[in-house]
């Protein structure tokens, strides 16, 4: 599938293999599982199966196919089934036999492609982040396919399918050592073994069945279904029921897609990044190093309010918008669903920071007053009163909070969110005003982060203040930028 | 400094951009809308249809308030190039500001379609690692276009942190 969907990139990250540096050409080509072809189209064979199943089974029933004799119908199909799959073996072999890649000191390289060719490379220092993906067949198979974000607009990552799991771990671990700055002099790189798991929370499977009941796509459908069926009960005619039908599959749907992908969902802080895996038939296991979260969210939907749950959202350069606006767990999820405090801790290890330095619980003071406070609770610059005219409800929740190293944006009354993103991870501001705000003396405010769930913004602010904020974020921001560091692991010896 | 006005900052001053870029908006808009009224006004003609006289008439209005609009529009359109960003101001009713760092640039877009090369402007636009960060200068006459994109790209690159 990478084969045919990747678009030509020649500006990001790609560049000729062969224009490498010289002391990295000798480092060995190495290939993907011979597997893979199998792995990569094994719907297909299953079909194919079950057809050939299904026409040896007619053979043998001796066969009543029209216009054709039984024996000699079957006879056909096989001779075609077979030839589909001499002709799909050939291709998978083919494209097995010209993938290869290798590691070189500073990047991944990737060729593949039999008619048209492709070769892909990417800096490691440009890393941000790995995953390593089983689907379901790949567990049974013990297979795994590794994917390298780096920081592209579109497409820009590197995919490895498939490789043995242990095979996929040790490169993770050596791509994520090398792209922290540690350096091997040799040409067979050492065995890098799993970072030590040092903060390791798991989403236990009733909290995720609860939260799922909790969120309002699935209980307004069932709502509905319920007052369709007392409105058939009640009625006598059987007509509502039928309508029900739609809205049961599509909550199905949902439900089904929520609980497989956040089934088993683990965090965990290693020394090489935030580690996440999740899903239940095919499961997903992510690294992102530290400093690679460009901005994070906490938010809680009306009735998580019951038993206080958050859920964290990041933006990570290289994931994109993979939207989680249906609640589903995309890549960007760093927790589906956690108390309170589960939720503030994901937040400490992914910015470990905060920069708050009055005393030192103030930290957790200035994180509650973002997730529940409302007005100047907490050290926040609030929306005006005045801004009650242009958002009723809202209003109070409204507000912003600077400290040291980042920037937390508050907004929500019915759905709580806090933003949080650090000043050296803000690309650039804006401050809108229209009419009705004009004439309030409000403004709006906006940080730009990469593409993500998270979209800081925060409306309705005094139009002197937004002014202020918009001043002293730009500076803040390049202060911020110019003592960040991109290497994160110290070098030993 | 003072902060009374988001969009005033006091330390600076925009330049506007060039009011053949509302001929071409103009040119642009008021021909799609003009052509359609055309089509109505041969059927109220030739068809003897006098309905088709009400779509005319609401076509030709909505063309002249859009050409009265952009009129207003592109002198508030404006920028400025401070030391260390760039500053880009749009709109009169919904007002807009955005502040792009030189050293979160990642790459600067000269564009010029048909219509601007013949009125002689093009747009710059900038381009962060965030897709939110819309800052485009429209409107540019094409020497000052590449000496904006050749001074952004120089101080991006001297300014330069990485994402």
């Amino acid at each position: 599938m990478t084969d045919a969907d990747t678009p030509a990139t020649p500006d990001d990250a790609v560049a000729d293999a062969d224009t490498a540096d010289t002391d990295t050409a000798d480092t060995p080509w190495r290939r993907v599982h011979p597997l893979t072809p199998l792995l990569q189209s094994w719907q297909v064979v299953a079909v194919l199966l079950v057809i050939a199943v299904q026409n040896a089974g007619e053979g043998l029933l001796g066969g009543d196919a029209p216009g054709l004799p039984g024996g000699r119908g079957s006879l056909i199909g096989a001779a075609v089934l077979a030839g589909a799959a001499l002709l799909g073996g050939l291709g998978g072999a083919l494209s097995w036999r010209f993938t290869k890649y290798r590691v070189t000191a500073d990047a991944l390289e990737l060729h593949h492609g039999v008619l048209s060719r492709r070769q892909r490379r990417a800096p490691l220092d440009r890393l941000q982040a790995v995953d390593i993906v089983q689907p379901l067949v790949g567990r049974i198979l013990g297979l795994a396919r590794l994917t390298l974000e780096v920081a592209g607009a579109g497409d820009s990552k590197i995919e490895l399918a498939y490789l043995t799991e242990a095979q996929a771990r040790t490169l993770r671990n050596h791509l994520l050592a090398t792209a922290a700055g540690l350096r091997s002099d040799t040409a067979t790189p050492p065995q890098v073994g799993d970072a030590p798991e040092r903060y390791v929370l798991e989403v236990p499977f009733g909290r995720l069945v609860g939260s799922i009941a909790l969120s309002s796509s699935v209980l307004m459908p069932l709502v509905i279904v319920v007052g369709l069926v007392v409105g058939s009960l009640v009625s006598g005619s059987p007509g509502p029921i039928a309508v029900t039908l739609p809205f049961l599959f599509g909550t199905g749907s949902i439900v089904w897609k929520r609980l497989t992908g956040g089934f088993g969902f683990r965090v965990a802080s290693a020394a090489d990044g935030v580690r996440l895996r999740h899903g239940m038939l095919e499961q997903r296991t992510q690294t992102v190093p530290p400093g690679r979260v460009q901005a994070v969210r906490l938010s809680q939907p009306m009735l998580w309010r019951i038993p206080n749950w958050w859920q964290v959202e990041v933006n990570v350069a290289g994931y994109g918008s993979s939207g989680s606006n249906d609640g589903s767990i995309s890549t960007s999820t760093l927790l589906p669903v956690g108390t309170r405090d589960e939720a503030v801790g994901v937040l400490a290890f992914v910015l470990p920071m905060l920069g708050v330095d009055d005393a030192p619980d103030s930290a957790d003071a200035v994180v509650d007053a973002g997730l529940t406070g409302t007005r100047d609770a907490g050290g926040f610059t609030a929306a005006p009163r005045r801004a009650r005219w242009a958002d009723p409800i809202g209003w109070r929740r409204r507000g912003y909070r600077v400290t040291d190293t980042a920037l937390l944006l508050r907004r929500g009354v019915l759905q709580r969110e806090l933003d949080v993103v650090p000043h050296a991870r803000t690309q650039s501001c804006a401050v809108w005003q229209g009419p009705l705000q004009r004439r309030l003396g409000l403004a709006s405010f906006e940080l730009h982060s990469t593409p993500g769930p998270v979209k800081p913004t925060v409306e309705h602010l005094a139009s002197d203040v937004a002014a202020a904020l918009l001043d002293a974020q730009t500076a803040r921001s390049r202060g911020a930028r110019t003592t960040a560091r991109d290497a994160w692991l110290t070098v030993t010896d | 400094m003072a902060h009374g006005e988001p969009f005033e900052p006091a330390d600076v001053a925009f330049t506007a951009v060039s009011p053949r870029l509302a001929t071409a908006r103009r040119i642009a808009t008021c021909t799609t809308l003009l052509v359609i009224a055309a089509a109505f006004a041969f059927v109220a003609l030739v068809g003897e249809q006098s309905w088709a006289w009400v779509p005319v008439l609401v076509l030709v209005a909505v063309a002249l308030w859009a050409a009265w609009l952009i009129g207003r529009q592109v002198p508030a359109i404006g920028y400025a190039e401070r030391d260390d960003e760039l500053l880009v101001r749009t709109g009169i009713m919904y007002r807009r500001i955005v502040v792009v760092p030189y050293g979160r640039l990642q790459f600067v877009d000269v564009q010029a379609g048909p219509l601007d090369r013949m009125l002689g402007i093009s747009r710059v636009q900038l381009h962060t690692a965030s897709a939110a960060s819309d800052a485009s200068i429209p409107g540019l006459p094409p020497d000052e276009a590449a000496r904006l994109r050749d001074r952004l790209t120089a101080r991006g690159q001297s300014n330069l942190a990485g994402l």
